[in-house]
This record gives C-alpha cells, structure tokens and sequence, in this order.
C-alpha cells in the first residue's frame, strides 16, 4: 500500500518534471533564436568577410539555421534525444563534447560548498538561538549580514588580491596545475578561496533562517511540558525542536540549490574555475547560444529534480502532512 | 442605572465645587447628561521626535543620503573630468592630487565615484520599481482569479523561480541587443520579480474574502478600482522589505553583470564597471581599484539593507519557553 503510494507520486513528479523541462527548453530556445547577433558570425569569426552568398547559403543550411522556428526546434528536440545538442559556436565542437568534462569539477565545487553551507547554517542557527539577544547572537547576526550583502564578486576579488596576489598563499583561478588532474591535494588548494567566497555568501540567509524557526519553535507549548518533564535544554533543543524544524530545514534546502547554483556560476566565473558556471558566463558573453541552451537545461533539470526529491522526502518524514492528505474528502 | 447617575453626580458635584463656591444650591443630585457623556476620548500624546524615530536606523538614512546627495551634486563634486584619461598619472595611488588614485586607464577614481553613483543607484531604484510593479500587478490578479487559472499562474512564478536567476539574468543580458542602462534596468527586473508576486498573492488571498471588497464588488467596481483602493494600501506594509531590499539587489546584480563584462560598457561609468577593470588591478596590484569603488557598494547596500530591515515585520515577541 505504501509502496505503491510512494511510485504513484513519483510517477506523478515524473511527468511534472518532463513538461517543466519541455516548457523550458521552449523558452530558451525562442530565445536563443530570436536573439540578435547572426550566429555565423560567432561560428566562422573574421573569416565570414571573405565567404560569398553561395559559401553563406551552405553554411547556413549545415548548420540547420535557415529552416523556421518550429521545425529548427522540432530537429534540435529530436537531435537531443540523441544526445546531440549541436555545435557550440564558440569551440567549435559538439556542445557535449564541451560541457562533459566540466561538469565534473562544478559538481564537486558546488556540492561541497552547499554540504559545508548547510552544516554552518545549522550549527550558526542553533548557537543564535540559544543565545538569543545575548551578546554571541548580535554578534553573529551582525556578522553574517554583512558577510551576506557583500558582492560575492567582489569578495573573490579582494581575497584574490589578499591570498594570491600578496601573500602567495592560493593560486588565484584554475581547478588544478596543469598535469595534476587526479591529486586530490592540489584540487583542494585550488579550491579553498573558492569555497570560502561560497560559503561567506550564502551561510548567513539560512543560518538565519533556521535561528527564527527556533525561536518560534521555543515558545510553543511542548517545550514547556519537556522542561517540566525534566529534560536537559540540550536534549530539548536537539531531540525535539530539531526534529520539529527538520522538514522546513529540507525543504529550504531544495528551494536553495538554485541560490547556490548562482552563486556557483559567480564565483566560477572569478576565479575561472573551469566548470560549468563559468562556462554560461563565456557563451552569453560570446553569444554561443546552443551552449548557453545546454548549461541553462542542465542546470535546470538539476533544479527540478532537486526540489521534487526535496517534496517526496518531506512528505514521507513529516507526519503531519500525510495525516492532512489523508483527512481531507 | 440609578447607581450610574450617582457617581457621575459625585463627580459633577467636585467638579462644580472648584467653579462656584456660592452656587451650591443650583447643584442637582442629579445631573442630565447628554448622549454621549461617557465617550471615551483618547489622551494623544505627542511623541518626542525622538521617541518617533527609535528603532529607525538613522545612521544608515544619514550615510545613504549623504551618499545619494553626492551623486547628486556629483558636477560639484568632481575635481576631474571623470571620462577623461590622465594617461601620465595612471596607476597612482590614493593621496595627492587624485584623491582616491587613479586606475589602470588614468582614470580619476574620486570623480568617477559620484558619476557611478548616479548610473547605479539609478539603475537600482529603475530596477526596484519594474520589480514591484509586475510583482504586484501579476500577484494580485493571481490573488483575485479563480482558483485553476490561480495554480497555473502561481506555477509559472515557481518554475522560473526555480531557474538560477543569475542564469535568467545572463541569457536576457546576451540576447537584447547593446546594453544601457534602460535595458539592464529591465533585464534585472523582469527577473526578479517571482518572490514578491508570491507574497502579493498571499496577502491578497487573505483580503479578497473581507468584507469592504466584497461591497466594493457588488457595487460594480472593476478590478483596478479594487486593486487601487482596497489591495494595494492594504499589502504595501508587507512588501515595503521587499521592494526596499530590491533597490540593493539591483544595485548588486548589475555590478555583477558589468564586472563579467556583459552589462555596462566600460565608457559608461557606474560602480559595477569601474570594478570591471579588477583583473588588471590585480595584475598590477592596484588595490585602491578594487576596494573604493566596492565600498561604496557596500556602505550603499549595508544602508538600504537595514532601511528595509526596518519595515520587516518583527518576529515573535512572546517569552521564550526554554
């Protein structure tokens, strides 16, 4: 019975994501296509000058650009099905070709920041709350803010100027030394001015967060009937109001992944970390439509999957959502 | 009710002692009094304007209006021309007859300052009002609609609220053609307004059921009317934080996108292109480059930070249980 509640919902899920992604890939294809800027231009560079009418006609219909919108988007859907998402104009190599090897290093970036992130925020919200309105709490408000309203750009900028430009201490751009792909140390000396800007610029908005859901959660009745039960404020903080609060803490980490996903995208592209943030960043500067089309799927996908994980994991440990499915009639 | 004469009777009596001592005799036992002799008047108290002002950061409103005023006056201001290029004084340090240094372009950092000012803080108060126009427009016609064509709605903001919005920012930015400020405006703002229809339409939903709008609309009044006259006074107090705190995310965005080169053109001087040039301030170690127009940046967003602080709703007041 349970089980096949569980498949129905992600059957259910399932499909939403298909027409999310379906939606999207229209949006972003309109608008890739309608965009100005002639992508033969971004594909042949100087060259186009010295190309006739003829050579132009050619290169338009190898490259699928003179049929209408719906059939172009029509070959490039069935083209993806394939794995093919076309050229990207920039590198001059299939768009897979381009985004595979960097997904990589951006997955390692962004999942080790948003693990550390979230780790931070709890720990910080729950030493807030405890502390509240004491001198620890101010401090660590007024802290976290400011480190929250600082540009994350900037912040990678002066701690390049700090760490690697004066000191020495961190290498200012690159995932790793060149030959050096499979050291594991080298990849995390890279990585730690990168991840600190991360962190820095997203912790404070759900440590936040989580320090006002403790507080509403300290002044509800069942904390009172703990302390006059006898239990330690240590048991009541972690046993119940945790656990309490814990279906908000997973379901604002889902509705986070894109927040860290742009921050993801900034940082790459300051430090130029070869993933692929800053990948999105070089093809909207240079107009290589089909591999900004790419990245902004991927990331979308990513996204989505995210949150609807996030739905079904909060329905099943929350009880009191069931509970509510099942009253109504 | 006989109990109530008396005592008021009592009070007459004191009160009519102090005035005429000879006339006694003319006092009654019992008074008439008019309908509405017991109607409570409120003591209004003048509030120091000290006390008026408590809990306003004031600091904050002081620092960004000195700065808003020097963009303002920034031809005042301004000891250089700030587009000109001092080619033999590039790279000089803060001091001296450039008072904040020059940058790698021989460029006068102080001029530039209030001349980015003005560009930047345009750009976020333009980008600010796109936000909260389309935000309460779209929320409130989702808040008024009926429940399906509400649902599609309200999905279409989750769906493109769930694409990194820096994403959403970069493919608008590449596709309209030659940026200014007008479009950048646009750009951030046309992306930034799914959090603010959001909570339009909650406080929406809780008003559309009372009943002044229900009066307003069987007396015929359209939707703008209502729109107008009953949601939008009634929904400004919750969104002011938003709207507010719209101004500084502008402000940060459009830095960001000129920083990466895709926003502003480096001949059009706002703070985020000023720091467009921090990859060769750092090649050339130059930190006065990097770090005055940035703090500008956050002395403006630390204050239109705790400004929009200031209209968030405070949180529970009540005496913590453990």
């Amino acid at each position: 019975m349970k089980a096949k509640r569980i498949t129905k919902k992600i059957i259910k899920r399932a499909i939403l994501f298909v027409v999310s992604m379906f939606i999207l890939s229209i949006v972003v294809f309109l608008l890739a296509r309608i965009a100005p800027g002639d992508p033969l231009v971004a594909f042949y560079g100087d060259g186009i000058e010295t190309m006739s009418e003829a050579e132009l006609a050619a290169a338009r219909t190898r490259l699928g650009l003179d049929d209408n919108l719906f059939i172009q988007y029509f070959k490039w859907l069935g083209n993806a099905f394939q794995g093919d998402f076309g050229l990207s104009l920039k590198y001059k190599q299939s768009v897979g070709k381009v985004v595979m090897p960097l997904l990589g290093n951006t997955l390692i970036l962004g999942v080790i920041a948003y693990a550390v992130v979230f780790v931070i925020a709890i720990l910080l919200g729950t030493v807030a709350a405890l502390h509240e309105d004491d001198l620890l709490d101010k401090i660590i408000c007024k802290v976290g803010t400011a480190s929250y309203y600082i540009p994350t750009f900037w912040l990678g900028v002066v701690l390049v100027l700090i760490f690697s430009v004066n000191l020495g201490w961190f290498p200012s751009s690159g995932a790793y030394d060149v030959g050096k792909q499979a050291d594991i140390g080298n990849r995390l000396h890279h990585m730690v001015l990168p991840l600190i800007v991360m962190i820095a610029s997203h912790f404070w908005y759900y440590a936040y967060m989580f320090r006002n859901k403790l507080l509403d959660e300290f002044r509800k009745d069942y904390v009172l009937l703990a302390k006059a039960k006898g239990l330690s404020r240590r048991k009541i903080v972690w046993k119940h109001c945790l656990r309490n609060i814990a279906p908000t803490i997973v379901s604002i980490m889902a509705i986070s992944i894109p927040h860290v996903i742009s921050g993801t995208v900034m940082v790459e592209a300051v430090f130029g970390y070869p993933g692929i943030g800053n990948l999105a960043v070089e093809s909207a500067k240079y107009h290589d439509y089909n591999l900004l089309m790419v990245t902004v799927l991927l990331t979308g996908a990513f996204v989505f999957i995210a949150s609807f994980a996030a739905q079904t994991i909060n329905e099943e440990i929350d009880p009191r959502m069931k509970v509510a499915k099942e009253i109504k009639w | 009710m006989a109990n109530l004469y008396f005592e008021n009777s009592g009070a007459a009596k004191e009160l009519s002692d102090d005035e005429a001592q000879d006339d006694i005799e003319s006092v009654d036992l019992f008074k008439v009094v008019g309908a509405g002799y017991k109607t409570h008047v409120p003591q209004v108290k003048k509030l120091t304007l000290r006390q008026r002002l408590k809990g306003f950061p004031i600091i904050s409103l002081i620092v960004l209006a000195a700065i808003v005023m020097g963009c303002i006056l920034a031809p005042l201001l301004a000891n250089h021309d700030p587009t000109g290029f001092y080619i033999k004084n590039s790279n000089e340090p803060p001091g001296g007859e450039f008072l904040l240094g020059t940058d790698s372009l021989g460029r006068d950092l102080y001029s530039m300052i209030w001349f980015g000012g003005r560009v930047s803080i345009l750009i976020g108060i333009m980008g600010a009002a796109i936000v909260a126009v389309i935000g309460t427009v779209y929320g409130s016609i989702a808040g008024t609609a009926s429940s399906r064509l509400e649902s599609v709605m309200m999905r279409i903001t989750e769906m493109c609220g769930a694409i990194p919005s820096i994403l959403l920012v970069l493919i608008l930015s590449a596709v309209i053609p030659g940026s200014n400020i007008v479009t950048l405006a646009i750009v951030i703002g046309v992306t930034g307004w799914f959090g603010l229809a959001r909570i339009v339409r909650s406080e929406v939903r809780q008003i559309r059921n009372s009943d002044y709008v229900l009066y307003a609309r069987s007396c015929g009044g359209r939707f703008m009317y209502i729109f107008k006259t009953h949601l939008l006074p009634n929904f400004i107090p919750a969104i002011m934080f938003v709207v507010v705190s719209a101004v500084g995310s502008t402000i940060t965005t459009e830095s960001t996108l000129s920083f990466f080169g895709l926003g502003l053109p480096v001949d059009v001087i706002s703070w985020g292109s000023m720091l467009s040039l921090a990859n060769k301030a750092l090649v050339m170690n130059t930190w006065w480059v990097i770090i005055v127009p940035g703090a500008f940046l956050i002395a403006t967003l630390t204050c239109i930070t705790n400004i929009a602080n200031y209209y968030r709703k405070e949180n529970n007041k009540a005496p913590s249980n453990l």
